[in-house]
């Protein structure tokens, strides 16, 4: 499969799981079928707001074998000027939706004996369709669901499919150090989940020995970043360079024709010359020494970490 | 290793196994070493390192009168062949839980089958370090009969399934726990390069 | 562009092959300057490029009758010419699917597929196959379905499991490899089967573009080329039958370098696949005489000077020590020194006699 082009999806329903829950079930606004998803994969919609609009990544709870549709749980995030405000208050259904082509960042790994799951509230969405891909292959489950006293009926609504589900209401239920220590060789651990919990069942899995390895998070993939301007020195231009655009899609959206190969930051082949301002290097190519004296940069991956950068362009 | 004729050789390959003494992992919990010879553990483990640094030490000692003690707290077990300690293994992993490291010294084609024994229960590479010391005898996978040759000491080697002089390559399958062997006068028949012994 | 499909071509002794202008005009050539050295030379895969043979996701041109049968061959010769590890099941049903797709799609007059739900139905009117199976069961189908389908499609396949942090060679269909294992490789990480290719490992090209593959996307794949050169129009030129083909390397004389000594370009793709996680990454094989090449004048000038200037690790590595200079003689020929233009195409739509 070649995707060329984002996808048009079309809301279908909006169901409430709860007051700060709501299910979204999307169809293709072209009609057919969508492109397969994949376990663990996220779909980034663009929701109305200013500019370009919010883009938010969600992980799609729907089996990946769907093709029909795909379904997505968003909570409203407290005080949110962004797109789960616009879900929870605006959306509507029948309103068509901009969207990525899914991608995940967080896969099944494979000769993996044990999968064992811990989730931090709405951080299960990315475990469902894992749980549901692991199952059709007979695999050795264990989810461990951590869930707010209210909403401890959802969860267990969501895990109704699941056997070796554990539910715990609040973080100080789940002893993760007892749990972490009696798993046999050849466990993975899978974790999403506020920030702070990730990283303590990510410090008690290595305090006891378990390889760097073994752990996985689903972070959304690390694309993008804050906007900057962008000088270049030759052609008189200045571009803004938006938080989810890539240096060179700015640049090519300019109208300047700027060299590129890989557009990943691993054939070298856009390399420039940093003239001004400090980059934040992403690539793949240049050497520590390289990456710290800042006069080159791959803008096809990197950014800036100053407000201006000027490139010999 | 000398060229063959023809042209190819192996310049210095980046998929023949690099040994280094080992060096205790402090980010596992429980360590255990494995030695199919007493007598390779001064040259398998780095300078600073001594054998009462791991949890447990299992011995090959090639006696068959030799038994593992039932005591399970036992730091010491001597087994009396590669086979039989490889079995041990196999039982032991089936049980044991996240944060083991286990190491292996010996003869190349040993370490690597404790490294595949490991692999099939569930360790990955970060949880086992090898090394194989002294250098010594191949196992040579012959790529045109399949057949392995054990212990060649030299650079050429008849392959006792087809019969092809095989050039030995420095290109190694850990899978396979071999070398692979190439027809050295495949080009030009009957030329075969002198024979080197490289493992006395 | 309606072409015509050879059926009786044969790519062992006796040889039967020859391109028409046709396929000389598409050809893949894969020197877009007058040097070679080794590069991440990755780029997007979409449908077009340099060459018609750029055009699909994956390439059907007038060899396909003839290859598949010449695949076929090779696996009653020898079946482990197609292995694939125990774990890797869920990989097999998503190249089943992408190639289905994608060749459907494509060929449209050649290939269907129709879906009911699981139940599926394929059309392969080249081959004269038609087959309905049970997406997901594996014994509704002849064979399992990574061998099922690569069979019906050109090039070699080798399926990569992506874990630890690297990516695993864990199975293949490899009935035309340049003179590399399946047997031996299968099992090995990304740096231990390139473990034998000379100085890409120095200029790290290799731990980059492992890097670069880890983020591979479903939906995002890419291409890049590689090359060789093989005497007579041999496919199979595996270190399994190298006791066999190996002997061809001196029969090449300068009289007979024009037609017997063939420049061999793979076009490489690398898609993600979506259940597994796992990446195929197709080699797809395209042979052409220097005779026929140095028909357009463009790659007469390039591939000479190619040749001529290849780094000598390079060429001890590709294996033509033998018949290099041969080569470079033939070739000066059609190298007036005149300038070549940046790029692959030919820059012509017109073959010279």
């Amino acid at each position: 499969m070649i995707q060329t082009g984002p996808l048009f999806l079309r809301v279908v329903a909006i169901e409430p799981l709860s007051p700060r829950l709501k299910r979204i079930t999307l169809q293709s606004a072209e009609g057919g079928l969508l492109p397969l998803s994949q376990p663990g994969a996220h779909l980034t919609l663009t929701l109305p707001g200013p500019g370009r609009g919010h883009r938010n990544a969600y992980s799609i709870v729907s089996p990946c074998d769907r093709r029909d549709h795909y379904q997505l749980i968003i909570r409203r995030a407290p005080a949110s000027r962004g797109g789960s405000r616009h879900v929870h208050e605006v959306m509507a259904v029948g309103d068509v939706l901009e969207a990525a082509a899914p991608n995940s960042q967080f896969s099944i790994q494979s000769q993996t004996r044990k999968h064992l799951m811990i989730a931090g509230g709405v951080g299960l969405t990315p475990m469902l369709s894992l749980t549901s891909a692991l199952r059709a292959r007979g695999a050795h489950i264990e989810l461990h669901q951590i869930a707010h006293v209210d909403e401890v009926a959802v969860f267990e609504a969501l895990l109704a499919g699941e056997r070796n589900v554990h539910i715990h209401t609040g973080r100080a239920k789940l002893d993760l150090t007892n749990l972490l220590a009696r798993q046999p060789l050849g466990t993975h651990l899978y974790c999403c989940g506020p920030q702070a919990m990730m990283e303590a069942a990510r410090d008690a899995a290595v305090a006891l020995g378990w390889p760097e390895t073994s752990l996985h998070q689903e972070s959304f993939g690390a694309a993008g970043g804050a906007p900057f301007i962008l000088r270049l020195a030759r052609s008189g231009l200045e571009i803004a360079v938006g938080e989810h655009d890539t240096m060179l899609e700015a640049i090519e959206a300019a109208g300047v024709a700027a060299p590129s190969l890989c557009r990943g930051g691993a054939c070298g082949v856009c390399l420039t010359s940093v003239i001004e301002g400090a980059p934040e290097h992403r690539d793949h190519v240049l050497s520590e020494a390289e990456r710290a004296e800042g006069r080159k940069v791959l803008p096809c991956v990197s950014r800036s970490t100053t407000p201006y950068l000027v490139l010999d362009l | 290793m000398p060229k063959r004729e023809g042209g190819m050789s192996d310049h210095v390959i980046k998929s023949m196994p690099v040994y280094a003494p080992i060096r205790l992992d402090r980010s596992g919990r429980r360590h255990l070493l494995l030695a199919d010879d007493v007598a390779a553990l001064p040259t398998g483990l780095a300078a600073d390192l001594s054998p009462d640094a791991f949890d447990e030490r299992w011995l090959v000692v090639r006696q068959s009168q030799a038994i593992p003690s039932p005591d399970e707290h036992a730091r010491d077990r001597p087994y009396r062949s590669d086979a039989h300690v490889l079995q041990a293994l196999k039982w032991r992993l089936t049980s044991e839980t996240m944060g083991l490291r286990l190491y292996a010294i010996g003869k190349e084609a040993f370490v690597w089958s404790v490294w595949n024994v490991a692999l099939s229960f569930g360790l990955g590479g970060r949880e086992v370090q090898l090394c194989a010391s002294p250098a010594g005898p191949r196992r040579v996978y012959c790529n045109h009969c399949r057949t392995i040759n054990e212990a060649a000491t030299t650079n050429i080697v008849v392959c006792a399934g087809c019969r092809a002089p095989l050039y030995v390559r420095d290109h190694f399958s850990r899978r396979l726990n071999a070398y692979a062997g190439v027809q050295v006068d495949a080009e030009a028949p009957g030329e075969v390069p002198p024979i080197e012994v490289l493992y006395p | 562009m309606p072409i015509t499909h050879k059926a009786d071509e044969s790519f062992r002794a006796p040889f039967r092959y020859a391109n028409s202008d046709a396929a000389i005009l598409r050809f893949p050539f894969p020197f877009p300057d007058d040097r070679y050295m080794y590069s991440v030379n990755l780029e997007p895969h979409v449908r077009g490029g340099p060459t018609e043979a750029f055009a699909a996701a994956f390439d059907i041109d007038e060899h396909y009758i003839s290859e598949c049968r010449e695949r076929a061959m090779v696996l009653r010769q020898d079946p482990n010419r197609c292995l694939v590890l125990p774990h890797m099941m869920a990989a097999q049903w998503d190249t089943l699917e992408l190639l289905m797709e994608s060749l459907a799609q494509d060929y449209p007059e050649h290939f269907s597929l129709e879906r009911a739900g699981e139940r599926w139905t394929w059309t392969n009117r080249l081959l004269g196959l038609q087959d309905r199976f049970v997406f997901g069961d594996e014994h509704s189908l002849p064979q399992a379905p990574f061998e099922y389908i690569t069979r019906q499609v050109q090039g070699d396949f080798t399926l990569q499991d992506q874990r630890d942090g690297t990516l695993y060679m864990d199975g293949g269909m490899v009935t035309t490899p340049a003179d590399w294992s399946l047997e031996f490789d299968l099992g090995m990480t990304f740096h231990e089967w390139h473990g034998p290719v000379p100085v890409a490992h120095d200029i790290g090209v290799f731990d980059r573009a492992l890097q670069y593959l880890l983020r591979l996307q479903h939906g995002r794949p890419v291409r890049r080329l590689n090359w060789t050169m093989t005497v007579n129009p041999r496919l199979d030129t595996s270190p399994e039958n190298y006791p066999i083909w190996g002997p061809d390397k001196a029969t090449v004389t300068p009289l007979n370098v024009g037609d017997k000594l063939h420049l061999r370009v793979e076009l490489q793709t690398l898609y993600r696949l979506p259940r597994s996680n796992a990446i195929l990454f197709g080699i797809r094989a395209y042979l052409a005489s220097l005779s026929e090449l140095a028909r357009a004048p463009k790659w007469g000038r390039r591939l000479h000077r190619v040749l001529r200037d290849l780094h000598p690790d390079l060429v001890a590595y590709k294996g033509f020590s033998r018949y290099h200079q041969t080569a470079i003689d033939f070739l000066a020929a059609f190298d007036d020194g005149a300038p070549t233009s940046a790029g692959i195409g030919p820059d012509t739509d017109r073959l010279k006699a």
